[in-house]
């Protein structure tokens, strides 16, 4: 049997942000602006996804509003016959530019969001940006193109849930993203004043599936649920080298977001391999692909060719080993690990008093 | 209840397009997704087109294949134009 090609290209085309999320997802170290892979190689990559089986192109970064060659490379995607989603904070979005992404053929624009409480958002983001993304979106939506609002939920903003989906409501939205925190990444730095309670987990839960009901065929509403309080991993990826391919700036490709945090894996580059090659020969795409990899107790699981055994980096951020089964299963020996962490949080009282952020901070520039 | 009559015109919504591959067929692509069309679902689609009401699509989905009833292809083109319309991927 032929390996079935991947149906998403996440293309990170930059890592420059002109945010500083608490919560942020990207890799700790991050690539400097001269190794970004430039407008042709991309142009390139995008065929060569598509020939690969590839629809689906999330232009994403960092910002890649960052790059100025953002129009091109739409265009580049749409004549490769990709449907265009472009993941962005909104920020250097000027009504000329939106205007010439979306001429370009941009499909879809997801813009994330805070918080409904403009000071509370520009905290978390490290910058005043909440009130430029109301006014984005009134603007977007005179536009032809899908809109989604991308909402991250952890403990200092769930008591406004309610509020957050009435902004999403009154902003026409076509879909709303609400994304518990996940923690690996510079989301790992601030665990303690991001994990909500279960409390708040329970109710952020009822609420969602309150709006769900009243809002359909008006707004489409998707959860990601905190891994933490889960009972199984979340299938990360839908499964490794499974379905989606990653490049990141400078033209590795990573089966994931956080791969890069995987010592001894070694990840091709665009520039010296096809994109083929890398995602059915490359080392790191098979790694972790298919079952021969599982421990116990994943290996004789019912459960293993729903979940794949989880997040191969979230077993590494909290065992040390990337070839553990996902701790956040009730079924992993590690389990106890989230356990501790569940409780200690549960004993913080709400509300805190003032965090201590720890903001991430701007890609070198040497 | 979706307010869906003979006489709504759907289409496809903003950022949600008809296409096709090698791998996966007919599809309709849409925000972060694919879906699939099976059966009749091509031959919906690409007649929701804003101007064609529902009566249009049954009727000539109808004189396309005569051998099946008009009002299981009534019930399967409604059934089908309100799965979508709930997915948010057509308007009427």
């Amino acid at each position: 049997m032929t390996l079935p090609g991947p149906l998403s290209l996440i293309a990170e085309i930059t890592h420059r942000c002109p945010l500083h999320c608490v919560y942020c997802s990207n890799l700790l170290e991050m690539q400097a602006r001269q190794i970004e892979l430039p407008t042709e190689t991309w142009a390139q990559v995008f065929a060569s996804a598509s020939e690969l089986g590839v629809m689906q192109l999330h232009l994403t970064g960092g910002e890649p509003l960052a790059r100025e060659d953002l129009t091109e490379l739409v265009s580049a995607g749409r004549k490769a016959g990709l449907y265009i989603n472009l993941i962005t904070s909104g920020i250097g979005l000027a009504p000329d530019r939106l205007e010439a992404l979306v001429h370009a053929g941009l499909d879809h624009i997801q813009l994330s969001f805070q918080d409904s409480q403009e000071n509370a958002a520009n905290e978390i983001a490290g910058t005043r940006a909440h009130a430029h993304k109301i006014a984005l979106a009134r603007l977007i939506k005179r536009h032809p193109v899908a809109f989604t609002m991308n909402l991250v939920v952890h403990r200092q903003n769930l008591e406004r849930l309610e509020a957050m989906i009435a902004l999403a409501e009154e902003l026409e939205t076509d879909r709303l993203e609400i994304a518990h925190v996940q923690y690996y990444g510079w989301a790992m730095r601030n665990r303690d004043t991001l994990l909500p309670t279960r409390d708040q987990w329970e109710r952020s839960l009822a609420i969602i599936t309150a709006a769900r009901e009243r809002l359909k065929g008006r707004m489409r509403v998707d959860f990601v649920a905190p891994d933490y309080y889960a009972k199984y991993p979340k299938a990360c990826m839908g499964g490794w080298g499974r379905g989606v391919i990653l490049i990141d700036p400078a033209g590795r490709a990573l089966p994931c977001h956080a791969a890069g945090s995987i010592l001894g894996l070694e990840f091709d580059n665009v520039g010296a391999r096809t994109l083929r090659w890398i995602w059915e020969e490359s080392a790191a795409f098979q790694k972790f692909r298919g079952e021969d990899w599982m421990p116990e107790p994943c290996r004789s699981c019912d459960r293993r060719a729903l979940d794949f055994g989880g997040c191969r980096c979230q077993a590494l951020a909290l065992t040390g080993d990337a070839t553990a089964t996902d701790p956040v299963c009730t079924l992993s020996p590690a389990h106890t690990l989230v356990e501790a962490v569940i409780e200690r949080v549960n004993a913080i009282p709400l509300p805190p008093t003032h965090p201590g952020w720890i903001y991430r901070i701007d890609p070198p520039n040497a | 209840m979706s307010g869906l009559t003979g006489a709504s015109q759907p289409k496809l919504r903003p950022g949600c397009r008809l296409s096709e591959s090698a791998q996966q067929g007919d599809v309709v692509l849409i925000p972060e997704g694919v879906l699939r069309l099976v059966g009749p679902g091509r031959k919906i689609v690409e007649r929701c087109d804003g101007q064609r009401t529902v009566d249009d699509i049954v009727r000539e989905l109808t004189a396309e294949f005569p051998s099946v009833q008009p009002e299981r292809i009534a019930a399967e083109v409604t059934t089908f134009i309100e799965r979508l319309h709930e997915k948010r991927v057509l308007d009427f």
